[in-house]
């Protein structure tokens, strides 16, 4: 029994050579929650930027998680005291790190007058900047297949009297399709309609323009069938890409997907004017963003600075539109010819301008959970539209109110 | 080079974890030998306490000294119990079971009592970066546990009607498993031929990774694209008067979605249950059906008189463990009604107190709801195992 | 036709019939795996297709390739079944012992122990992300695999001791009894009669451990952050971003994840059916 006490000292004694590693001002940790073919372009600016003059020692580490991964590990990891330094991701869940201050504004540390109003604008909260965007968009457009139809139809009316005449022929399965459970794809519709979710951080969803909205997608799911009864996200990604619709709504992140797949076929337009009320739709517009985690030192928020300040000059924003068909942030690099010149990009740039900036604020989450969850009722006739959206408000209040229990 | 290392390293991690093991049995070895001895007690509370502390300073790197009056504590307290509880009795079977019940403690208890902790407290969104930089935040006694029972994780269901809800759908997908299994397993349990190869195929559900087999499922509910719906619109297209009653495709995701859950979560259950009842089946000796025979009994008599009493007993664990899973089940409902959230109508009450967790942040108000998840179940299963001690009592 | 070839007839008949339910049985249950089977083979990452075939047409086996060729994924199965082995072994030894106490002895607190046992599998799993992420912080034991093989082979122990208490409860205690006599001390009873009996309870607990470990997800999340280190579940969702999935690298993971534990499964598959025998509480 007195070997089993000399192998607790030694085990003791091993254990005690594994030194814990001590945190390195060079060593950057950035996590990241992007589409997986991003991933090579991610690591080639920072392979780039550790071999810069004066960054010898830097090294810089990416770790990818999906979506709630990320939010849930950065919490736990925030709380834990070992964060990363950097996240990369969209701007809705930064709302989320800046109310319980997992992240730090940025006001002052960087030159924000150099990028696009609307991107910074949607990274804004309580009067703070809280990241550096590196991309504008994520937002949603209308693809056409050119088999179908040559250009894209410049109104709902024209988009329509293209559906009626085509869907008798047994040609498309559907004449259009776009993810009809995500709030995130009704909002240029309300915009269209004149609504808007929420008024600085009230929501307000029990507006007319929802009803309206809602009745929409009712007409074009039952009354015209254009779209088809139920569609999730990878239903009209299939669709589209098995030539079975002419039209999809989806995001700019799938435009190089599709330019592959459809070769000359593949056709961008504007989300159409509503002929209904004649106003131009209006979708979430965003971006990506360099986020910076509180607890982050001088030192290495210097390295930071120039870090972020690298990945967003005029030549890797222009080689991330070529790479990524992403729109630069950078206003100088929007106005490049390599984008002027290219027709997707004009496209893309107009929505954009169409668009508006996507809210930031926490109650966000509660809204588009209540969203959801009621236009799934009223778009399956399980609840009428205007009990749905009396409910969908009250709903949005009360999960807000919650939040705060 | 890559594969000798890897098998150097199973071995590593084998041999330290033995190790472990080895330093647990021989500290409780020495308390069940000497317990008695009046050197023991102080000899103890010095050697045992230093040494694990010297362990913890070797893992953390943390001045200590606060832990090392835990570690005395928890050392006079294990002495005690040896001395006036367990008094040396029973050695064997308390060293077999030390190192198992040693490693659920670290594994569960912390993160229980973390719970506990929480639940009394109130972490959410806002005290979030207090409690990270004080250590404290602000007690609030009973009122998250108020909170769960009345007021609703969901906007249409209220709290009982949730607890409603999965408790049907709990005892549906056990009783479907159960069924399925046992019509499986007497089919199985003939003499026929390629039993082999059938018994391999029909637990392919129950081998596949989870994840893998929920994703495939899904795709075969689909509105258009799904198998299951074009065999309906397929069927519907063949026989008309079928049709007019009403078969045809069906929108499984939007429409029924618990349904759809509840669907492939019986077809994940069944393989397990199957094989579970055939056990059971196999050690049922032919005699007493011999014996049935002679009177004259009919298959169903068989079934009812013979076959399923004699099951029960292998039958109860299984139920018990079966109810618990099923009803912790967040797996499938995540993964079927999609990972955004999704509609409220296929939530359950786990699933409902996830989005309070990491939708809501609401950290306290769901740890409540866990404990409360937990005494239910709890109570559940007590009620399953007397059920259970009733039926060998009847025996 | 008389009476005895009316009963082999029936006799016949009846068989039919469950070999034709048992066959329609078997496809429900490997069909949805044939799908993503097909789902790899398709071009272009399309999930859905209203195409019912399994071969699809112009099928090619380049996800398979840009997989292997283009992603660690050899090296994540790999890592997988590093800690799957190391996991199964520990969790099986550890369960035999502890199972054996169960069965075999009479002692204080047996009863509260199996209960113990069962209420360990009744908290909500995700709940004990946050504390076990400070736990693995505080025990500095992130990005090592030593922690997660303890978790692992921790959390499996409750069925795996279930199955085996079940099994050693069947067998006859007159056999240690003769060995005791002989000598034997209690100990070496276990080891040279019980353990070998009890070879097919054994399989179905390394079975058990094994595919738990083998696809856990929670733990791994947190405990892993480079991807070198990665299990074969991290490194799959590595193919998924908020919008766009490779499905068609997907699908191809998904089937070559599937064949270890399929192969485990027909390995152990003569003992699945009598090893399974989940004990009493009382008993």
């Amino acid at each position: 029994m007195e070997k089993i006490f000399l192998l607790t000292v030694l085990l003791a004694a091993t254990a005690a050579c594994v030194r814990p590693p001590a945190d390195d001002p060079k060593h950057i940790v950035v996590w990241e929650q992007e589409d997986a073919q991003v991933a090579p372009y991610i690591d080639s600016v920072f392979r780039a930027f550790e071999k810069l003059p004066g960054n010898e020692g830097v090294t810089i580490t990416r770790t990818h998680y999906q979506t709630e991964d990320l939010r849930q590990q950065f919490q736990a990891a925030s709380l834990a005291g070992v964060p990363p330094d950097l996240l990369l991701g969209p701007s809705d869940t930064a709302g989320l790190y800046a109310i319980s201050g997992f992240i730090i504004p940025l006001d002052g540390m960087f030159d924000f007058s150099k990028f696009n109003k609307q991107v910074v604008d949607a990274i804004s909260l309580d009067g703070h900047i809280w990241g550096v965007p590196v991309s504008n968009g994520n937002h949603l457009l209308l693809f056409y297949n050119k088999k179908f139809i040559k250009d894209a139809p410049k109104s709902t009316g024209d988009l329509f009297s293209f559906c009626d005449k085509n869907s008798g022929e047994d040609k498309l399965e559907s004449c259009m399709a776009f993810d009809s459970g995500e709030p995130f794809w009704l909002m240029p519709w309300l915009g269209a309609f004149g609504g808007w979710p929420i008024d600085g951080r009230k929501p307000t969803l029990d507006t007319q323009a929802m009803r309206d909205a809602l009745n929409f997608y009712l007409y074009l799911k039952y009354d015209k069938k254009y779209i088809p009864m139920e569609c999730d996200y990878n239903c009209m990604d299939s669709l589209f890409k098995e030539n079975k619709t002419a039209f999809i709504i989806n995001g700019d992140w799938a435009i190089s997907g599709y330019q592959k797949q459809l070769g000359r076929n593949f056709g961008i337009g504007l989300i159409p004017k509503l002929s209904q009320t004649g106003r131009w739709p209006t979708p979430m517009v965003s971006g990506k963003y360099f986020t910076v985690s509180a607890g982050v030192g001088p030192e290495k928020m210097e390295i930071i600075k120039r870090l972020l300040n690298f990945y967003t000059d005029y030549d890797n924003q222009v080689r991330q539109y070529k790479e990524l068909t992403r729109l630069p942030a950078l206003k100088a690099a929007a106005a490049a010819p390599e984008i002027t010149s290219d027709p997707v990009a004009r496209v893309s740039m107009e929505e954009i301008r169409k668009g508006r900036p996507m809210p930031m604020a926490t109650e966000m989450r509660a809204i588009w959970d209540s969203a959801r969850n009621y236009m799934g009722l009223a778009t399956t006739r399980k609840m009428d539209v205007d009990t749905a959206v009396r409910r969908m408000q009250a709903n949005a209040v009360k999960k807000i109110q919650e939040m705060d229990r | 080079m890559d594969i000798l290392r890897s098998v150097y390293q199973v071995a590593g991690f084998i041999v330290l974890i033995s190790l472990g093991v080895a330093v647990l049995e021989g500290y409780f070895y020495y308390h069940f030998k000497y317990y008695a001895r009046s050197w023991f007690f102080p000899a103890a509370l010095t050697v045992f306490p230093l040494l694990a502390l010297a362990g913890y300073y070797g893992v953390t790197w943390e001045h200590p000294l606060r832990v090392w009056a835990y570690f005395v504590a928890a050392e006079a307290l294990v002495c005690a119990a040896f001395r006036n509880i367990v008094k040396g009795r029973n050695t064997l079977p308390y060293l077999l079971l030390a190192p198992a019940f040693v490693g659920l403690a670290l594994l569960l208890v912390y993160p229980f009592m973390f719970e506990v902790y929480l639940s009394f407290h109130d972490l959410k969104l806002t005290t979030i970066m207090m409690w990270k930089n004080t250590g404290h935040i602000p007690f609030v006694g009973l009122r998250q546990y108020w909170n769960v029972f009345t007021t609703s994780p969901l906007s249409e269901v209220s709290f009982w009607a949730l607890v409603g809800r999965t408790l049907v759908w709990t005892f549906s997908n056990v009783f479907f498993h159960v069924l399925g299994g046992f019509a499986l397993a007497l089919l199985l349990n003939n003499s026929i031929r390629f039993k082999g190869v059938y018994r391999t195929l029909l637990v392919i559900p129950w081998a596949m990774p989870q994840v893998v087999a929920v994703l495939a499922m899904r795709g075969e509910f689909h509105a258009t694209n799904g198998f299951v719906n074009i065999v309906l619109g397929r069927i519907a297209a063949a026989f008309p008067f079928l049709a007019h009653l009403g078969v045809g495709p069906v929108q499984w995701l939007s429409d029924y979605p618990l349904l759809t859950c509840t669907i492939i979560n019986v077809w994940l259950g069944i393989p397990f249950m199957m094989v579970v009842i055939l056990g059971g089946l196999q050690s049922i000796s032919s005699s007493y059906y011999d014996a049935a025979d002679i009177d004259g009994a009919s298959y169903f008599q068989k079934l009812r008189y013979i076959t399923v009493p004699l099951i029960r007993p292998v039958l109860m664990p299984a139920l018990t463990l079966g109810t618990v899973w099923t009803f912790n089940n967040i797996n499938v409902i995540y993964l079927v009604t999609g990972q955004a959230g999704g509609t409220e109508q296929a939530d359950i009450l786990v699933s409902a107190l996830y989005k309070a967790a990491f939708t809501y942040n609401r950290y306290s108000y769901s740890a409540a709801f866990a404990i409360v998840v937990f005494a239910m179940l709890f109570f559940i299963s007590v009620f399953y195992l007397h059920g259970f001690d009733a039926a060998k009592d009847e025996r | 036709m008389t009476e005895k070839e009316k009963r082999i007839l029936k006799r016949r008949l009846k068989f039919l019939l469950i070999h034709v339910a048992i066959v329609v049985a078997a496809a429900v249950c490997v069909y949805p795996l044939l799908r993503i089977f097909s789902v790899s083979l398709r071009p272009g990452d399309k999930l859905f297709s209203t195409d019912l075939s399994i071969i699809p047409p112009n099928a090619t086996f380049k996800a398979y390739s840009d997989l292997l060729k283009h992603t660690l994924f050899l090296r994540w199965m790999w890592n997988s079944l590093v800690i799957t082995l190391a996991t199964s072994v520990i969790g099986v030894s550890l369960a035999s012992t502890a199972a054996y106490a169960f069965s075999r002895f009479r002692f204080p607190g047996k009863k509260a122990g199996l209960i113990l046992l069962l209420s360990s599998q009744m908290i909500p799993a995700g709940m004990l992300i946050l504390p076990l992420f400070l736990m693995i912080m505080k025990l500095r034991l992130m990005n090592t695999y030593l922690g997660m093989i303890i978790a692992y082979s921790v959390s499996s122990l409750p069925f795996s001791i279930w199955i085996l208490k079940g099994y050693y409860d069947t067998i006859p205690r007159s056999l240690e009894e003769a060995a005791l006599v002989d000598g034997t001390s209690q100990v070496g009873a276990f080891w040279r009669i019980i353990l070998p009996l009890s070879t097919p309870a054994l399989s179905i607990a390394f079975l058990f451990n094994f595919t738990t470990a083998w696809n856990e997800y929670l733990v791994a999340r947190v405990v892993l952050f480079s991807s070198q280190q990665y299990t074969w579940t991290l490194g799959l969702f590595e193919l998924q971003g908020q919008y766009i999935t490779q499905w068609g690298m997907f699908a191809a993971g998904s089937m070559l994840v599937t064949i270890p534990v399929l192969a485990v499964f027909l390995y152990s598959s003569k003992w699945l059916i009598s090893g399974l025998t989940l004990g009493s509480v009382k008993g």
